[in-house]
């Protein structure tokens, strides 16, 4: 194969003045950006930077509200519209989670809706596509049959998979969205090893990680955003250390409410995970605690097991091994905030009378069960007043609430049966600045009552603003524990898997 | 998801300029009164065109005639409401009661021959009942079927199992422990009328004021929101099975009772009367959404409407045929209604 010219001047990717608007949340604002041929370009950025919504814009997944977008010699105008079909064959989008079929194969997976396979009359040659899969595989020197159903892979693999569907439709540009979380080293090495030969190619990268030292590792420049603005671009790699990136990416930002500190002295434990194994993979056990008046975050990576533990503790999820206890014996009772309020926070059909109340059906009932009307709308209603939800009545249907006053009344719930340990997974995901404010307000103010509060968090800022303590949870083990005064860059560094 | 926004346009706040009547045509439609105004006019109508229609006999008649369809329809919205659904139901209501007679019955009547004394009965056909029930609890909860397959199975078997025991024959005159609910009359009003207006009043306050009910409601809308809120969702959705079976017991002993017999083909049919009923009741298919009160008056119109045809001397086929189209009229009715008022969209 003629290698492309490597030192073309015309970039392949350019973007000029990229906005994106979700709700009220701007999550890009004019955002510039450029990738030239044959070079893999790293894009930084903390949690919610817009890092992923930038390259969502750039294969279209998330059509741009503003901008010029070009791709190779396609130029696309955005206003909002979806342009994704125009630019299918100058660039391939590997998200960070598959899209892959599981109940077909690993060679119908890979050439699904290729051209490369399809005879007359749209006739697909199976022959043909389990030959030209099993030579896929034999490049990447993965051992699996070309006929195994994908739902059997683990994880690892079907990251891979993707990865290779993506650079076998052999475009010009590549977006790689956290392709290794998946992966084990040596599934690691061969992606680099792959990139790389493609790069020779000609081929251009636009990465993603949470891994610095990857990007160190494959990247020739870096660019680094930071509240949907571009605050470095294009430096090279060579350039850069650890310090200078986490610096960069965290800005001097004012913290909007700083964390208080109600732990006075030795609270007594609440509630304990003692010998737990969250799931197969780990190697440890690990105990936790909860005190009262303390605020504890766990933070780390997605997927790295914080969400589970946090479900284990609340009682929703079984460990591998150990079990949950309280040293006063009988189980304090917990009132969940669940991770994704559409999916499993509230009732959109029901009121914010019902919604709340179904919180606390035990303790709202008498003895036969039945529910005293007067006495419901009273706790619902002082329990609505407590968290800030603004609803025209209290029996407006939450689904017509705005994102922040439905998170208000999943909160609410969560309280109705006054319970001793919060557990809020996380908190704040999709609400606006104001109603962020009013939740961290609240979750102090239990904490100041003695409550344990549990916050499972992505987001660096909303547990310095909250924390007390830290616990980094990844690998599904406990890593690293923070205490007291801890800076926000310890904790980026830890987040980030650097430390 | 069975519920989503309409539109973001009509979301601007509704407590703006929403006058004492939205609020009104609001909790109107969500308790349940929509088709009330249509009975009355089908009433008002009925009266002029058909003389006999709106004399007592005939009004208690119409009661007596839906009593059977209703205490099935209050059983099957207990399902409905948690976005299950039993088709099962109608084998219950011709099986429960088959199994009693011919538990009751001496082997010559064809019965099994155990000759059970006669206060059995009741007993004998809620017990079954409530085992099939809890059979089909377990088949959704546990083994983990789709309830439109576990259910429509056991429908199937149970016709058969009807016509196993009875021999194929009906069983007449099982005993009055077991027809007095359908049969006795008191004060010229019968017993059935009375038994599914107390069981509406009594399962409409359950669903209204008790924890159980709410928690009906909060699983039909949103499961996982339910368990994660600490309701404990399999106990409650394998118990709704139960109760359902056990309404639809009830209802088939009734219908025994009228007849005074156990027929083979008992019931048959009665599963489609009672999902459109409940539809027309505006129980959401999707879960989550509908009252007793909207369910009673679902019976109500196809009671009412089957009787007129019937005076107006329409011939059979087409009253079959018009039912139809009237169920088809009403659901979309329901299903207008329910989004005007509330902005939700519900997958009927």
């Amino acid at each position: 194969m003629i290698p492309i010219i490597n030192d073309d001047r015309r970039a392949i990717v350019e973007m000029r003045n990229i906005a994106k608007t979700f709700g009220s949340t701007r999550a890009l604002r004019g955002v510039d950006f450029t990738v030239m041929r044959g070079e893999v370009h790293a894009l930084l950025g903390r949690n919610g930077a817009g890092k992923s919504t930038l390259v969502s814009t750039i294969s279209g997944f998330t059509p741009a509200d503003s901008g010029t977008i070009r791709v190779a010699d396609t130029v696309v105008t955005a206003n909002a519209q979806n342009y994704a079909a125009k630019i299918r064959e100058g660039i391939a989008h590997v998200q960070q989670t598959p899209q892959l079929f599981n109940l077909l194969t690993v060679a119908e997976n890979l050439f699904l809706e290729s051209p490369k396979v399809r005879g007359r009359f749209g006739a697909v040659s199976h022959a043909r596509t389990l030959a030209m899969t099993k030579e896929l595989l034999h490049t990447w020197a993965i051992d699996i049959r070309a006929d195994a159903l994908v739902g059997e892979l683990d994880a690892g693999t079907r990251q891979l998979l993707e990865i290779i569907k993506a650079l076998s439709r052999g475009v010009p540009v590549m977006i790689l969205d956290e392709p290794t979380a998946a992966l084990s080293n040596a599934e690691k090495k061969i992606l680099f090893e792959q990139v790389r030969a493609l790069k020779a190619q000609g081929v251009s990268f636009v990465y993603i990680s949470h891994h610095l030292d990857e990007i160190f590792e494959i990247a020739d420049v870096v660019t680094i955003l930071r509240d949907g603005q571009v605050v470095r671009a294009r430096e090279p790699v060579a350039g850069l250390d650890v310090d200078t990136i986490a610096d960069l990416m965290m800005g001097k930002k004012t913290l909007r409410s700083s964390r208080e500190d109600h732990t006075r002295g030795e609270q007594p434990v609440l509630i304990r995970a003692r010998g737990v194994r969250i799931g197969p993979r780990s190697e440890q056990t690990l105990d936790f605690e909860v005190r009262a008046g303390e605020i504890v975050a766990l933070a780390g990576p997605v997927g790295g097991g914080k969400e589970a533990l946090a479900m284990i503790l609340a009682g929703q999820r079984h460990p591998a091994e150990g079990h949950i206890d309280s040293p006063r014996g009988l189980m304090p009772k917990i009132g969940l905030v669940p991770t994704d309020r559409h999916a499993s926070g509230y009732v959109g059909l029901l009121g914010v009378r019902e919604n709340v109340v179904i919180g606390g059906l035990d303790v709202l009932s008498n003895h036969f069960g039945f529910i005293s009307k007067r006495a419901e709308v009273r706790h619902a209603e002082r329990l609505a007043q407590k968290t800030h939800v603004v609803s025209s009545s209290l029996e407006q249907p939450v689904s017509q609430l705005s994102g922040g006053n439905q998170q208000k009344v999943v909160f609410a719930r969560a309280l109705c049966r006054d319970p001793d340990i919060v557990i809020a997974l996380s908190p704040t995901r999709g609400v606006d600045v104001g109603a962020k404010e009013q939740l961290y307000a609240l979750l102090r103010d239990l904490a100041s009552q003695g409550l344990g509060v549990v916050v499972v968090s992505d987001e660096e800022d909303e547990i310095a603003q909250l924390a007390n303590r830290v616990v980094i949870v990844f690998d599904d083990e406990v890593k690293d524990q923070l205490l007291g005064n801890y800076t926000i860059k310890d904790l980026v560094l830890r987040m980030e898997g650097v430390l | 998801m069975s519920t989503q926004m309409v539109s973001d346009s009509k979301l601007v706040n509704p407590a703006q300029g929403r006058s004492k009547w939205a609020q009104f045509g609001t909790s109107f439609v969500a308790d349940g009164y929509t088709m009330y105004p249509v009975i009355l006019l089908l009433v008002i109508i009925g009266s002029i065109v058909a003389p006999r229609f709106a004399t007592t006999t005939n009004l208690i008649n119409i009661l007596e005639q839906i009593s059977v369809l209703g205490l099935t329809t209050i059983g099957l919205t207990f399902v409905v409401l948690i976005g299950r659904l039993d088709l099962s139901l109608e084998g219950v209501v011709g099986f429960a009661p088959m199994f009693a007679a011919a538990a009751l019955v001496p082997a010559v009547a064809g019965g099994f021959g155990l000759e059970l004394p006669g206060w059995m009965g009741l007993i004998v056909a809620l017990g079954v009942a409530g085992a099939i029930g809890w059979f089909n609890g377990f088949m959704v909860v546990k083994v983990g079927l789709n309830p439109f397959i576990s259910t429509l199975g056991l429908l199937v078997l149970l016709r058969g199992g009807v016509l196993i025991i009875s021999n194929g024959r009906s069983i007449y005159s099982p005993g009055k422990a077991l027809t007095f609910l359908g049969s006795e009359k008191i004060l010229g009003v019968p017993l059935a009328v009375f038994v599914f207006l107390a069981v509406a009043a009594v399962v409409g306050v359950i669903f209204k004021y008790h924890r159980y009910g709410r928690a009906l409601y909060a699983i039909g809308g949103n499961e996982e929101a339910a368990r994660a809120a600490g309701i404990n969702v399999d106990r409650v959705i394998w118990s709704a099975f139960v109760f359902a079976a056990l309404l639809a017991g009830l209802a088939g002993v009734m219908m025994t009772g009228r007849l005074d017999s156990a027929v083979t083909t008992q019931g048959q049919g009665i599963i489609f009367s009672a999902f459109a009923a409940a539809v027309i009741g505006g129980v959401s298919l999707g879960g989550g959404r509908g009252t007793i009160v909207g369910v009673v008056s679902g019976v109500l119109l196809i009671g009412v409407i089957n009787n007129l045809l019937t005076l107006a001397q329409v011939p059979s086929f087409y009253v079959q045929a018009s039912t139809g189209a009237v169920i088809i009229v009403a659901a979309v009715l329901t299903t207008i209604a329910s989004r005007r008022s509330s902005g939700v969209k519900t997958r009927t």
